[in-house]
């Protein structure tokens, strides 16, 4: 018989980002709100989208170097471009006449893999955290220490975030790290990154997109969950340009493989209809 | 550079063992026709099945599927993936969006598909454990932490101790002639260990893991199976809310939430772009 544990619940909600100002006749209505103290009129007036976002997440402002940091991560990952499963989702959808408010959900959802997605920024950004200590270089000859690639493996993953793509070191996760690299202050994880790349070039491996990432959201300050949100926001646009490019262009807008190239092979037989699972 | 052969093979082509769509020649599912074969002979429950795992299941085996996704299908708004339906209601959300929502929080580490993952890793490995010597003792010890927390997915649920589906799907499956397998004997002893030691027993997810692979089922082809477990729960939340007048499912007042973060602060020089 089932019991009930007695849960103590919360008997409201509670946060420590937003206060709406109540109107003081009708107890239904806001007349104002504050951002982690901040009055949103203020923010509204003062800040830009990086400052804001970094205050939604972290509670605070950033200072100069972090603002601008955060800037050129969210130019850098604003679209992980129309070859990339998310966007194609996003495009895929537009074109066979889904309805334009479901393009985001679709992309993000798309998006959230453990392979070049948020989810692989998240596992890349615990990756990070765990080894930021450890040599770079010994840890990755530990790492690739008789890993001998399998040709029809498809791509390898020496660590989330570092790897190959399509069979070799992936020359635009490399150069987003450097530019990132390059901006104004101290980013200790991408240069531990940096370092871990560089001995796994000898490997055949490197950054990947969602390691770059996820070293900027560390060094930033930002938790490994925190890590894979904020890639999220950062795509977000690129997935609904797509999207919006292709909306109502038909289904005839995007390849359609046809039935030459389309192979149905058959299983292996291992059970007829209704004899066994 | 590596050979780029695995993705010049599939540029522009698709080989599949699933099926498809010729038109003018029908839909192939594995090797079956889909209008011939499959429509008026055989259940949703059982193409879902087939789709998934590339072969038919017993008829036994996939009633007793279905009366686990009737099992997880409370109409109840405050349970979490429903309430997230019946918020998608309230604001006037397509139901495919709200369905989709509230499946998809579904995908939890307290409860749902997620959890059932869990404990379908928990209780192979425990087979294997047992078959290697282990007692129960030492299976659940490994799995306790140094003050004494039992690590056992399957084997607790959120809000409430004990679980009444478990006894309902056992007479489900006694009912369809479906004995208990290696996985669930263990799964049952576990249980009577726990039981002895706590307030916590075996719940839905950790018997329906067990039962599903002691039928052959593999991990992922559960986790694949039992993806939309919860949906029609979710259906029934969003069509209420959808029914009633907008923003009126749970609304709150602003004193309903209670802000603790920093107190008012200005915005001074630097900080300003």
């Amino acid at each position: 018989m089932e019991k009930s544990r007695n849960t103590q619940f919360a008997q409201r909600v509670r946060t420590g980002i937003w206060q709406e100002v109540p109107d003081p006749e009708n107890p239904w209505l806001a007349t104002g709100a504050r951002c982690h103290g901040y009055a949103q009129s203020d923010m509204v007036e003062h800040l830009d989208y990086p400052q804001t976002l970094f205050l939604l997440l972290r509670g605070e402002l950033p200072d100069a170097s972090q603002a601008e940091q955060l800037r050129r991560f969210l130019v850098a990952f604003c679209n992980p471009g129309p070859r990339h499963g998310a966007t194609r989702a996003a495009m895929s959808a537009a074109a066979s006449g889904t309805r334009t408010i479901h393009l985001a959900a679709i992309g993000l959802s798309v998006l959230s893999g453990d392979h070049l997605g948020s989810g692989e920024v998240e596992r890349a950004a615990a990756f990070l955290v765990r080894h930021r200590d450890a040599d770079p270089a010994a840890l990755a000859a530990s790492l690739t220490v008789g890993d001998t690639p399998a040709r029809t493996a498809g791509d390898r993953r020496i660590a989330p975030g570092f790897g190959t793509l399509f069979g070799a070191v992936d020359p635009h996760a490399a150069g987003l790290a450097a530019m990132l690299r390059a901006g104004a202050g101290h980013w200790p994880v991408l240069e531990w990154g940096e370092r871990f790349a560089a001995a796994l070039h000898q490997a055949g491996c490197g950054w990947l997109a969602p390691g770059v990432a996820a070293a900027v959201c560390i060094d930033l300050g930002f938790a490994p969950r925190a890590a894979a949100a904020l890639h999220q926001v950062a795509s977000l646009p690129g997935l609904l340009a797509h999207g919006l490019e292709m909306n109502r262009q038909g289904p005839q807008a995007m390849p359609y493989v046809p039935d030459e190239d389309y192979e149905i092979i058959d299983n292996d037989d291992r059970t007829l209809a209704g004899d066994g699972n | 550079m590596d050979s780029t052969s695995i993705w010049d093979e599939r540029r522009g082509r698709i080989v599949t063992r699933k099926g498809g769509w010729r038109i003018g020649e029908g839909v192939r599912v594995g090797r079956y026709s889909l209008l011939d074969d499959l429509v008026g002979k055989h259940g949703f429950f059982e193409l879902l099945f087939l789709e998934i795992t590339d072969r038919l299941p017993k008829p036994e085996f996939i009633r007793w599927v279905e009366a686990c996704f009737m099992c997880a299908s409370f109409p109840d708004p405050r349970i979490w993936c429903n309430q997230i339906g019946a918020l998608a209601g309230t604001l006037r959300c397509e139901p495919l969006a709200a369905v989709t929502a509230g499946t998809l929080a579904s995908d939890s580490i307290l409860y749902g598909p997620g959890v059932g993952r869990l404990a379908c890793e928990f209780i192979i490995q425990a087979v294997k454990e047992e078959r290697a010597g282990a007692t129960i003792e030492q299976i659940v010890a490994r799995r306790t932490t140094a003050d004494g927390r039992m690590r056992l997915p399957g084997y607790s649920r959120p809000i409430a101790q004990g679980d009444d589906r478990v006894g309902a799907l056992c007479r489900v499956a006694a009912d369809l002639g479906m004995p208990d397998g290696e996985h669930l004997s263990l799964a049952w002893r576990v249980d009577a260990y726990v039981r002895a030691r706590s307030k916590d027993c075996l719940n839905m997810l950790g018997y329906a893991a067990a039962f599903a692979m002691d039928n052959g089922v593999t991990i992922d082809e559960g986790h694949r199976l039992f993806t939309l477990l919860v949906n029609a729960g979710v259906h029934a939340c969003y069509s209420e809310a959808a029914d009633e007048p907008a923003g009126t499912f749970l609304p709150m007042r602003v004193d309903d939430v209670e802000y603790t973060g920093a107190p008012p602060r200005p915005l001074t020089g630097d900080a300003r772009a």
